[in-house]
């Protein structure tokens, strides 16, 4: 059988120390089945969390080699072949206080969920007796979101997060709020959106991180250009974000191309334009801004104009 | 003689030029003929599907419909292009009815996507085959140790980009070493730059910059390497400010990709448009 080796990141009573334990292994054996190997025959005092086994319950999130995953659905094999090793490092969840080795805090992320009101505010209409029915095509819109099992894999690679989570909500928060928003029986949309807004909603980086480790292909990126779309449906657009967003579409209406020199006072206002005139020095020095560069719209704009508002129509239909 | 359809997106028309004059530049001298698509707009960005996804589907499925009537698959050397178009043909491809739909909203401009044109990179042509383009190599980046940096939207998602294993991908370091460097390994290689936040989180992109700059230097890169020319922009300019957010006095050039393989192509740096980074250029060209 062949032989693996766990570095693990170890954090015991405020101190952090990494240890190897190896292991003869099988095929078929996963990450947690690694862990409770080794805290059953090599070290008792290894803490880490795991329920189910079965990729439903979602405590068992970790990172190996510094990516997300459930130790109960990766298999040691697969990423032996992945990163051709056979020695992977073991860490705690990243964008999470840790208490000890592999367990994470989860408590402050749930109470921060609790802003984006994560639970259905019903409709007048819908009491007791009669329940809160909706269509099938309805229910079909909103079904895939109860796939979240809250293991926290969006969150760990999140960069926003990893910048600075004073002002952002995790990946999952955004997922509940649009989750709420397009529930066809919710009675307020805005008591979910209008704090996703506050929370960070614009400040996404778009580093599709939290869509690329969620293990239930739920897609939290997508979640928040939905929640986006629907700020700008309720005019609820007087931010940087939206301003920026609008540009773009605006300067492929009028000219198909990115206007550079003008984005930055249509994204930012004039005034705080002014605050940028040191980089645009920098930048003019070396070539890169020209303000006075013009572009001219391509051929065919007319076409591409059309375009544009048979989508708005489209979209009304 | 390998042939596509030339999608260059919007910034190597203005900040980042230097890009497009090292790409033209690089592809004549390894034989890569670009038709630049005519009439092409802008992709999207990152931003248009979030005021209106309708119109981020339509304008790149337009953009693929003039592809496909040159016969020929798209490149593109950004990043978030790629991205932008790939997600819109995976989006038309896997439903029927969407793409009924969105070809009845392009139709209004003439236009009609088949869905037979591929969408590939710069960096995945390279890596693909070496060899086509390594004996062209005839001042080999011997010594020169190079940190690979990704940027997002060449890798994720996976299910979308899916040229290879986007949690431990190997193509750029393919490529330095094909140009003769070494590939230096460090911690931000899968990292994000924040470019795409930096209007609404501008001190934590510039945090970013600062953090993944003076890592590859730790890491002991001569300078940095990037498919993408936002990841470029943002880790080039920004570089000052970087420095100052996590206190730090890394300094390193930032090379597109394209300008890294003319210099093993024996390009000058000022005829790949290095003299036109802020920071650090004048270190590649004193190592050249």
């Amino acid at each position: 059988m062949p032989t693996m080796t766990f570095t693990i990141r170890r954090f015991v009573e405020a101190k952090s120390f990494s240890r190897d334990y190896s292991f003869e292994y099988m095929a078929g054996n996963t990450v947690l089945d690694g862990l409770i190997f080794i805290k059953e025959k090599l070290d008792p005092s290894l803490a880490f969390t795991a329920s189910c086994r079965n990729g439903v319950c979602g405590a068992c999130a970790l990172r190996v080699n510094g990516q997300a995953v459930l130790a109960c659905e990766t298999a040691i094999e697969s990423l032996a072949a992945r990163y051709h090793s056979a020695r992977l490092t073991i860490a705690p969840l990243g964008n999470f206080t840790v208490l000890r080795d592999l367990v994470v805090d989860w408590q402050p992320k749930l109470d921060r969920m609790k802003q984006v009101k994560p639970w259905l505010i019903p409709q007048d209409a819908f009491s007791a007796d009669t329940g809160c029915r909706q269509s099938q095509t309805d229910f079909d819109k909103i079904r895939g979101y109860t796939d979240c099992i809250l293991c926290g894999a969006c969150v760990s690679e999140c960069s926003k997060l990893a910048a600075d989570s004073a002002d952002f909500l995790e990946p999952f928060a955004f997922v509940k709020a649009q989750k709420y928003v397009a529930d066809s029986r919710d009675d307020a949309p805005l008591k979910h959106l209008d704090p996703a807004i506050q929370a960070g909603l614009w400040r996404c980086m778009h580093c599709e991180e939290c869509t690329a480790k969620c293990p239930k292909s739920l897609d939290p990126a997508e979640d928040i250009a939905k929640l986006r779309v629907m700020a700008f449906k309720k005019a609820m657009v007087n931010s940087a974000g939206a301003q920026h967003a609008q540009a773009f579409y605006e300067d492929i209406n009028d000219i198909g191309r990115l206007n550079e020199a003008k984005l930055a006072i249509r994204t930012d206002g004039i005034m705080k334009s002014l605050t940028r005139v040191g980089l645009a020095y920098r930048l003019m020095k070396v070539d890169k801004l020209d303000p006075f560069h013009l572009p001219e719209p391509i051929k065919n704009i007319s076409k591409v104009q059309k375009i544009l508002k048979a989508a708005k129509e489209a979209d009304k239909s | 003689m390998k042939k596509f359809a030339f999608f260059p997106g919007c910034v190597l028309e203005g900040s980042a030029k230097e890009a497009l004059d090292a790409t033209i530049k690089v592809a004549a001298a390894l034989e890569i003929e670009l038709v630049e698509i005519p009439g092409w707009t802008c992709c999207g960005a990152s931003h248009v599907q979030d005021m209106d996804p309708m119109a981020a589907l339509a304008i790149n499925a337009r953009n693929m419909a003039l592809a496909e009537k040159m016969g020929l698959p798209i490149l593109t050397v950004c990043n978030t292009c790629t991205l932008m178009l790939r997600q819109a043909k995976s989006a038309l491809d896997g439903d029927d009815r969407l793409k009924e739909k969105v070809n009845r909203v392009i139709a209004s401009g003439g236009y009609e996507y088949v869905g037979f044109s591929d969408i590939t990179h710069l960096l995945w042509v390279l890596a693909e085959d070496t060899a086509f383009w390594q004996r062209r190599i005839s001042r080999p980046l011997t010594g020169t140790k190079v940190a690979a940096y990704y940027g997002c939207h060449i890798l994720r998602p996976q299910k979308i980009m899916n040229f290879e294993d986007s949690a431990n991908p190997r193509s750029l370091e393919t490529v330095i070493r094909a140009v003769g460097a070494e590939p230096v390994d460090f911690p931000d290689k899968l990292q994000c730059c924040g470019f795409h936040a930096f209007w609404t989180a501008e001190k934590d992109a510039v945090f970013l910059t600062g953090k993944h700059v003076d890592n590859a230097v730790k890491a002991g890169a001569d300078m940095m390497a990037t498919p993408c020319p936002l990841c470029q922009m943002q880790l080039d300019m920004y570089q000052p400010e970087g420095r100052q957010a996590v206190h730090s006095t890394a300094e390193i050039p930032v090379l597109h990709l394209a300008q890294l393989i003319g210099l093993g192509l024996g390009f000058s740096p000022a005829e790949l448009g290095i003299n036109r980074h802020v920071s650090a250029a004048s270190k590649v060209m004193l190592n050249q």
